[in-house]
């Protein structure tokens, strides 16, 4: 707890359940306050959810009762999120899982093709190349979960596991079947097709990158703070001129470029499906940029320039 | 989690403690609850959060899309009548029930497929239902009307189709019938009764009659390797129609009893108040 001082003021609060309105404590004669339910181990800190409306967004921890919109008696409402698991160990499983499962089909191990194609490896160049950047790409994810991301929320409820895995487990190996498949058929523009799309591939995954340190370095360690990203002396970083949310825009680069590369219609769907949820992380982020700061710059759209 | 900070320097009057312990009885067992009303909250409370709110309860069609719905439901039920009278004058005219599907082919077709207008519905938000749930109920339909029935020319004279077909038709004229009266704020218990009963027997003999067709579709699929796709190809995908219908099948087993028990649970909360309603209301 700090230390700070606080200026004096005469409150009473009262905590009441979000779902059935039952008064789970009443403090008179509030000071300054803080408040967690101990009793139970089971509902720790990060399930708990205080809020000053049943049905609306949960107070930060770092809020401050004196600056809150309440009266002289402060109602609020608490409300059990379930189960937690923290983002870091959310993102090391869910990368983890497609560079081990698109091995497997790489490596063609038994039961997935027919035995006489078992440990054999595909004749063509772009296959060895696709294993390569696919498994580049979750390398880099799982090092930036470890070293250069900072987190907002430090978890989120259990479930998600059980959602985020199935989608990129279940895509990776969607993808890695037809890939790796023995009746393969490369890029109808053979080499040119694959060279652009490695460019496309590579370059976007170093603007990703810089745009994930970028962010990281708006943001001291240990804070949660928030503020305008702008363009760093890194030409990747660009892109914060006309985009919001580059990290996206970078990331659907990089799968447009993996599909130009297998010329694979699954792959083609995952970029899809990516592209649509990216997109809308990246309207919301943008919303909440312009409810936050005032001098946000007008030019910048969320995920794509001028158009999305 | 809401943290203040504890005023160390200061001595007031009030002692409390340092954290707030609570019983476990009260924490316990909260059951999930739907409609919020906001509650007599604090004077000075965000006056926003409080708007939100009471527009949500505001909202729903308004007269021109009320208009409009009721219109929609009075068609859709006109037509699963005709598809209704179209069967029974069949059956007499031919004193059989084989080969009716042939009679009411095309408003089948047509009165199945606008149904897709329903999701249009909810996603412009004049029908509160959700998208997902009507969009997967609809295409279902859609799905073994084209997709099935329509698409394998061989299952058209199995007796399934009828069986499907006819609990369809019921289940529709009822269920549009409904809509159009709850619209016009006059619903007839009759109708509200048949809505949440007629179920109990249509729900599982229209699966079956479905389940049935899918099952003779198999061979035929099988044979001619129809809508699928086989490796190699330029695209490197490939799709089995008739692993899909079978997955399709395997999928009724989950499916089926949560929807079923749904309706059923519905119907004890709408009909189960029956007594303390009048007729019509």
């Amino acid at each position: 707890m700090r230390s700070t001082p606080m200026i004096y003021c005469r409150r009473s609060v009262e905590i009441l359940d979000a779902k059935t309105k039952d008064k789970l404590c009443f403090l008179d004669k509030v000071r300054t306050y803080t408040i967690s339910f101990h009793h139970d181990p089971q509902w720790y800190p990060a399930r708990q959810s205080i809020r000053l409306d049943p049905k609306g967004k949960s107070l930060k921890d770092e809020d401050v009762l004196q600056h809150l919109p309440v009266g002289t008696t402060a109602t609020f409402y608490f409300r059990d999120l379930g189960a937690q698991i923290s983002w870091v160990t959310v993102f090391l499983t869910e990368y983890t899982g497609p560079l081990v499962i698109y091995l497997m089909f790489y490596f063609r191990v038994p039961f997935i093709y027919a035995p006489k194609y078992d440990f054999t490896t595909s004749k063509h160049w772009v296959v060895h190349l696709a294993c390569m950047c696919h498994s580049f790409h979750y390398v880099k994810r799982l090092l930036e979960t470890l070293f250069v991301h900072r987190f907002s929320h430090g978890t989120m409820p259990l479930r998600n596991i059980f959602k985020n895995c199935t989608y990129y487990w279940g895509f990776a190996a969607w993808m890695a079947y037809y890939i790796n498949h023995p009746l393969y058929t490369p890029p109808i523009y053979g080499e040119q097709q694959i060279r652009l799309a490695l460019i496309v591939f590579l370059f976007c995954q170093i603007g990703n990158f810089s745009i994930h340190v970028a962010l990281r370095n708006l943001r001291p360690p240990g804070s949660k703070t928030r503020k305008i990203p702008y363009p760093t002396k890194n030409p990747f970083t660009w892109i914060f001129l006309l985009v919001s949310c580059p990290n996206y825009t970078y990331e659907l680069g990089s799968w447009l470029g993996f599909t130009l590369m297998t010329q694979c219609l699954p792959v083609a769907f995952f970029t899809l499906v990516g592209f649509i949820q990216m997109t809308v992380w990246a309207k919301g982020k943008h919303r909440s940029y312009l409810k936050e700061f005032r001098d946000y710059p007008p030019l910048r759209s969320p995920i794509l320039p001028f158009v999305l | 989690m809401l943290s203040l900070r504890h005023d160390t320097s200061g001595s007031g009057p009030c002692s409390f403690p340092d954290s707030v312990n609570l019983t476990a009885a009260v924490v316990q067992d909260q059951r999930p609850f739907r409609v919020g009303v906001m509650s007599a909250a604090a004077p000075g409370t965000s006056k926003a959060a409080h708007g939100d709110v009471a527009a949500k309860k505001k909202k729903g069609p308004g007269a021109l899309a009320t208009a409009y719905l009721v219109i929609y439901n009075v068609v859709m039920t006109a037509g699963w009548l005709v598809i209704a009278v179209g069967l029974v004058r069949a059956y007499l005219a031919r004193g059989s029930y084989h080969g009716l599907y042939y009679s009411i082919e095309k408003p089948l077709k047509f009165f199945q497929t606008g149904a897709i207008l329903e999701i249009l519905h909810c996603a412009v938000g004049i029908v509160p239902s959700s998208v997902v749930l009507t969009g997967f109920q609809v295409l279902s339909r859609v799905f073994l009307t084209w997709a099935v029935t329509h698409s394998v020319r061989e299952v058209q004279s199995e007796d399934s189709v009828l069986l499907f077909v006819t609990a369809w038709t019921v289940t529709e004229i009822i269920r549009y019938s409904f809509y159009t009266f709850s619209l016009l704020n006059h619903l007839p218990y009759l109708i509200k009764w048949a809505r949440y009963t007629f179920f109990i027997v249509l729900y599982p003999m229209g699966v079956t009659g479905e389940l049935l067709t899918i099952y003779a579709a198999l061979p035929y699929v099988q044979k001619t390797g129809l809508y699928s796709v086989t490796l190699p190809n330029k695209y490197n995908f490939s799709f089995d129609y008739y692993t899909f219908l079978i997955l399709i099948m395997i999928s009724y087993i989950p499916l089926f009893p949560q929807l079923y028990f749904h309706m059923i649970r519905q119907r004890k909360k709408v009909l189960g108040h029956a007594e303390d309603y009048s007729k019509v209301e």
